[in-house]
């Protein structure tokens, strides 16, 4: 005869029931999802109706968690992702900015690599961390969590300025570095974005890096700043122009690539510190803040 | 239990070592995991541990600023009441199993007269209790202030009358907590390195304080002053006959007419000087080979007791008259390089208590 014991009658009885039940993780997973889709679908929707909203109120606003409360430049890949990473630490992550999450973040070297980090671009394949002195680290992008290898690279700009916006010009094929303090008493009282090529020109000869110089006056123009100080830069991708924003004046400026002031305005309200900007092909205009009075976050507008 | 027991004799082919026996609980257990996650897959985040990572992960979501109030109501999962249930028996189960080895360790690696009862019962329902509690508790802060109180208010303290019983109580504690927090691999590798770790040392005897007193040491005084022909220095025999029933006085006096007809005729030295305590895993040959080297180094010797325990090395002792000319070093180095790889540990302890008898007739 064979006999079932307790401890086996137990067993099998859980099987199946477990089988129907769903998991804790589970059930947050789907909770997630569903929201972040939610999510997706309320933006499709504003920006379906794009012109019934002013360009000073926020299509979105995401809240940063505590470990990305120094966020500083923001980057968007071919893809449309966006990237930005904190200020001392090489660590980048990647934010799903129409839903609200963060999707993977990695480190830059092992040990982590430290420093003023102030900006982030991709070139091509890579990804490129800017150095408040001019330094530059170049790498791969990662998978979630893992840690990739960097090459350093002086881009001897240190002594002629404090950098703090960088974003890379396609079209040109040139970095362009966005000048927070300008140390050169030659360029002093100046807007500074510097043009660095990021290979040889076609004749094969390298090119040294040039300024463009806009004076404080024009870039200015009516507003009532004494100074300017651009804490990021991108390029728009629609016309062509470099838009930058200044934290401490809380200015948002757009000019031609030949240095043409298109227009320098007050950002919207509630920006505490804005650090990094970036705008997307869908007519977004994405401003990240420093954590000041407040939490960190991602703020969204339409562009223009 | 008795099917256990049988899968368990199977595996280890019948030994009674604790070490096969407890890797045979752990991989029918492994095993029994194994089939339940085979067949019921949605049950691995309970194994792997990814409530723990939900724990301590950043947050991944980031809150709306613009309409964060509304949707934090959606954000909330929702767990049913069966879920709970066969989340929590299953964490139960588990704890259950992971402790039971660590119970019978601790009742294997004690001697029986130190082994506290209460310790061993404590070792498998603490953890349970542990393990319920964090159940509860999970990410709330105000429970967990709550739950505070309430021990503080317990007051659940107790004197260990040993250091290894706290240990044991701890991993309880350990095993308990990784369970609670469904992270059952953390819960079964500690569990695992632990008991194997505890039976290692037990083992090989790990931490024995070789200057400890010996034998020699503990009862020369004593038993020099009870042989002291001196009366007014000697231990009296009013004092013996306070300590000593008859029963006892003939069982000494039984002993020592055994001791003494080993040692010899009193007008001679004794036959033997030193006691030689050997450990081997191979009993048979390590004493052809110690013997040998007792034949040359040794004017007599004798072997005088075998001692066995299951799990551990067996341990020879040799009553031995070490030669005058042969040295301590030089008699147990020899030995040592003739038993070679057969024996694991060899001490020699000398008596001297025929040259304190020659002094103090001086």
């Amino acid at each position: 005869m064979i006999r079932f014991p307790l401890w086996g009658m137990l067993l099998a009885a859980l099987g199946p029931l477990s089988a129907c039940a769903k998991s804790d993780a589970a059930s947050k997973a789907v909770a997630d999802s569903t929201l972040l889709s939610a999510r997706e679908a309320r933006l499709k929707l504003l920006l379906s109706n794009i012109d019934t909203i002013g360009p000073d109120q926020p299509i979105a606003l995401w809240k940063l968690p505590d470990r990305l409360k120094e966020i500083s430049g923001l980057a968007l890949t071919a893809d449309g992702r966006l990237l930005t990473h904190g200020d001392e630490h090489g660590t980048v992550f990647e934010i799903d900015y129409r839903r609200g999450e963060v999707v993977k973040s990695f480190t830059v070297g092992s040990p982590r690599v430290r420093g003023d980090f102030e900006a982030i671009t991709i070139v091509r394949d890579s990804v490129l961390l800017l150095a408040s002195d001019g330094v530059l680290y170049s790498f791969k992008e990662g998978a979630d969590k893992s840690v990739v290898p960097f090459v350093k690279r002086d881009t001897g700009l240190g002594k002629q300025c404090e950098f703090e916006g960088m974003t890379f010009d396609s079209l040109t094929n040139m970095l362009l570095l966005a000048c927070k303090h300008v140390r050169d008493k030659a360029l002093k009282g100046n807007l500074v974005i510097f043009r660095l090529p990021m290979g040889p020109d076609r004749d094969g000869k390298e090119v040294p890096p040039s300024p463009l110089v806009i004076p404080f006056e024009q870039a200015i123009g009516s507003n009532d700043w004494t100074d300017l100080r651009p804490s990021d830069i991108t390029i728009d991708p629609v016309t062509g122009n470099y838009v930058l924003v200044a934290s401490i004046e809380k200015a948002l400026l757009a000019i031609t690539p030949t240095g043409e002031v298109v227009f320098s305005r007050p950002l919207p309200k509630d920006h505490d510190q804005a650090e990094g900007i970036a705008i997307t092909r869908d007519h977004l205009l994405i401003i990240s803040d420093e954590a000041k009075t407040g939490p960190a976050r991602i703020t969204l507008y339409r562009w223009p | 239990m008795g099917f256990f027991r049988h899968l368990i004799d199977v595996l280890t082919l019948g030994s009674d070592k604790p070490l096969r026996r407890l890797l045979a609980y752990y991989l029918i257990l492994g095993a029994v995991v194994l089939a339940l996650f085979y067949f019921v897959p949605s049950a691995g985040h309970l194994i792997k541990g990814d409530h723990i990572k939900t724990l301590t992960s950043n947050a991944q979501l980031l809150e709306d600023g613009l309409s964060g109030a509304k949707e934090k109501a959606a954000d909330v999962p929702t767990e049913s009441g069966l879920d709970l249930a066969l989340t929590t028996v299953v964490v139960m189960l588990s704890t259950l199993a992971l402790m039971l080895p660590v119970s019978w360790v601790f009742m294997s690696a004690r001697r029986t007269r130190d082994a506290d009862q209460g310790v061993v019962q404590t070792l498998i329902i603490l953890p349970l209790v542990v393990a319920g509690i964090v159940l509860v508790v999970r990410t709330s802060l105000a429970l967990a202030f709550s739950l505070g109180g309430i021990v503080a208010g317990l007051r659940f303290r107790t004197t260990m009358q040993d250091v290894r019983d706290i240990v044991y109580i701890f991993l309880g504690i350990g095993v308990g907590l990784a369970a609670g927090v469904q992270s059952l691999i953390v819960a079964a590798v500690l569990s695992i390195i632990f008991n194997f770790a505890i039976l290692l040392i037990w083992r090989y005897d790990f931490g024995r304080n070789v200057l400890e007193p010996t034998a020699t040491a503990q009862w020369a005084e004593p038993l020099s002053d009870l042989a002291q022909r001196d009366i007014d220095r000697a231990v009296p025999d009013r004092e013996l006959v306070l300590a000593l029933s008859p029963k006892k006085a003939a069982v000494l006096a039984k002993r020592f007419d055994r001791v003494s007809k080993i040692l010899g005729p009193t007008q001679k030295k004794p036959r033997f000087n030193s006691v030689l305590a050997v450990t081997t895993e191979a009993v048979g040959e390590a004493q052809a080979r110690i013997e040998l080297v007792l034949d040359q180094l040794a004017r007599r010797w004798r072997l005088d007791q075998v001692i066995t325990t299951e799990g551990k090395p067996a341990a020879l002792y040799y009553l031995v008259g070490v030669r005058k000319s042969v040295s301590r070093d030089r008699f147990l180095t020899a030995i040592r390089e003739s038993a070679g790889n057969t024996i694991l540990s060899a001490e020699l302890e000398l008596g001297d208590a025929a040259s304190q008898e020659k002094q103090a007739a001086k």
